[in-house]
């Protein structure tokens, strides 16, 4: 109803347009048309059927919160939802910390660190089917590079994954090594920082690492935020392949994140509800972890 | 004296982290051309030490890999030049807006951007569905459509933001529309951004692994990463010929990145929402 109602309003206005602003809209009309059609209807529709029941043969019926309270109850997704929290937990602040280390130590001007800068991109770019299957290599327990290097300096050289919580540390492991979005982001970061205020410290007698915690710190913290945000949603969603490709979600259940659960209840069991509610229960989970983190961060922010 | 051993100390650390980086990559090109069926060896091997390039021949013939090189291709070659049309149009688009209008669109394209595309999954499936292009190329060249992804149009947007008002108003004062102020101005002025969209649109559609595997069923369409994927079921431990179709798979992906690296490492990057551009 309401939708037909707008349409009215906006043709008339569409039509008293001056003849360049119509053509503009015109070269928005894809961009528009397709991110509706294959990305905000698709996840809008998931909202809504996380509340009905739906296997996809016939039309959903309103079962309001059972799929949710059959999400709570089922051990199952119980424990992947446990296992992609472990993994965010870990990921997230050490790809963020790995990223800010990078870019503090690289941030150089130089052919040289030119070079070391795009070395860190590299695993970046790398397709990620190809990505996991290399690391399947390097992780093999018996005779992987990994272990051979480990062994050869008198380390313990862990399964990986063959035992459950190695394999579920390998999937954080590779995914420290593909953080080039983050690096670049903070170099920008830091290149944003006048050098006047370094020098303003100098003055005053500020150490490194006062100057660190006092300046770089709470003038990145926007950068940090945005990247934490991007970081739940982009390097949960990145376990899909290398769980699928490398262990299946094995040993046991160990390494199944939501991305594998989501493709199992969606496409194999075919049971839609309760896929949407698993999705609309973690999303709203990493919601809250999401303005929790915003507080901490905008509290850092302030300081300043 | 100090400052010196401080900076030889600088590069050492540099280099060290670097080659942490590269190290994974190149230990998987080294066992790509190791013997199969090999006793593995004892000690890590820093050179081929009999280079086995039959091994990559030989992928290709155990599974159907040319074909899925070919849909891969296919794949490319239609998704990659439609996204650089709708997403330069978009990005050109949204800098011509009125300014309230630029706003709720820039912010409608960050908030699509943070949309986590497995909440898409099954319902794309069945947008699909009704469009009659599940189970085909179409399918995986479906997102060009709209610009593949909000980011590109982003880029775009910046780009064409950094024009002077000054030109495109002199353009339309001599009678431009729209569309010859997009082909004369825009697309020339743009082509840095061009090159490194083009690059990430590649990256994008060449390494898509999710897609093929939701929607697409028939073998005779499945694309490289499914290849190398259905080469890792036949055999998971036959390394050297895994590392040769992942060394495949990886090495147009390496160079492009090789070629373009000045890109990625400042104007590809969506830090740039926070520069006030």
């Amino acid at each position: 109803m309401c939708y037909h109602a707008r349409m009215r309003f906006r043709l008339p206005a569409l039509r008293s347009m001056p003849a360049y602003q119509r053509q503009v809209c015109l070269f928005l009309l894809p961009y528009a048309l397709g991110t509706l059609v294959l990305t905000v209807l698709p996840a809008l529709a998931t909202l809504v059927i996380a509340f009905t029941r739906y296997q996809a043969v016939s039309p959903p019926t309103w079962a309001g919160l059972e799929n949710l309270q059959r999400a709570l109850r089922s051990p199952y997704i119980r424990t992947v939802l446990h296992n992609s929290f472990f993994f965010l937990a870990l990921a997230v602040p050490l790809r963020l910390l790995g990223a800010l280390l990078l870019a503090l130590l690289l941030q150089r001007r130089g052919r040289l660190f030119g070079l070391y800068r795009a070395a860190i991109y590299l695993p970046t770019v790398i397709p990620e089917a190809a990505y996991a299957l290399i690391w399947t290599w390097i992780l093999n327990p018996l005779y992987g590079p990994l272990n051979l290097v480990l062994r050869g300096l008198g380390l313990p050289a862990p399964a990986w994954l063959a035992e459950p919580w190695s394999a579920r540390l390998s999937i954080v492991i590779l995914s420290l090594f593909q953080i080039g979005e983050g690096f670049v982001v903070l170099l920008t970061g830091l290149q944003n920082i006048p050098r006047s205020y370094y020098e303003a410290a100098a003055v005053d007698g500020a150490s490194g690492w006062q100057a660190f915690f006092r300046i770089t710190l709470p003038l990145l913290a926007p950068w940090l935020l945005l990247l934490v945000l991007r970081d739940l949603i982009v390097s949960l969603q990145n376990t899909f392949a290398p769980s699928f490709i490398m262990t299946y979600g094995g040993p046991g259940f160990a390494t199944t994140f939501l991305p594998l659960l989501v493709y199992e209840l969606a496409f194999d069991v075919v049971d839609l509800g309760l896929a949407s509610a698993t999705l609309v229960l973690a999303w709203a989970l990493i919601g809250l972890t999401a303005l929790g983190i915003w507080n901490i961060l905008s509290g850092l922010r302030r300081q300043e | 004296m100090i400052a010196t051993l401080k900076r030889v100390l600088h590069w050492l650390t540099g280099f060290v982290l670097a080659a942490m980086f590269v190290l994974p990559l190149y230990w998987a090109v080294v066992a790509s051309l190791r013997q199969p069926g090999l006793p593995p060896s004892p000690a890590i091997e820093w050179w081929p030490v009999a280079a086995r390039w039959r091994n990559y021949a030989e992928i290709f013939e155990m599974v159907p890999l040319a074909l899925y090189l070919r849909n891969s291709l296919v794949v490319v070659l239609f998704a990659v030049p439609l996204t650089l049309f709708t997403a330069s149009w978009a990005g050109f688009a949204l800098s011509q807006l009125p300014r309230p209008a630029q706003r709720r669109w820039l912010m409608a394209s960050v908030v699509v951007l943070l949309v986590p595309s497995m909440s898409a999954w099954m319902f794309r499936y069945r947008i699909l569905d009704w469009l009659g292009l599940l189970d085909t190329l179409g399918a995986l060249i479906a997102p060009a459509a709209g610009a593949s992804s909000p980011l590109f149009v982003l880029l775009y947007y910046w780009t064409c933001r950094r024009i002077p008002d000054e030109v495109y108003e002199s353009a339309r004062l001599d009678g431009a529309n729209a569309w010859t102020i997009w082909q004369k101005i825009v697309s020339p002025l743009a082509w840095p951004t061009t090159a490194g969209v083009l690059v990430l649109a590649f990256l994008l559609y060449w390494s898509d692994f999710t897609s093929p595997v939701l929607y697409i069923y028939r073998p005779d369409l499945y694309t490289l990463p499914i290849g190398v994927q259905l080469l890792n079921q036949m055999d998971r431990t036959n390394f050297p010929l895994l590392m040769a179709g992942s060394v495949v798979m990886m090495l147009p992906a390496v160079v492009l990145f090789a070629l373009t690296q000045r890109f990625f490492l400042h104007e590809l990057s969506i830090g740039r929402l926070l520069e006030g551009e």
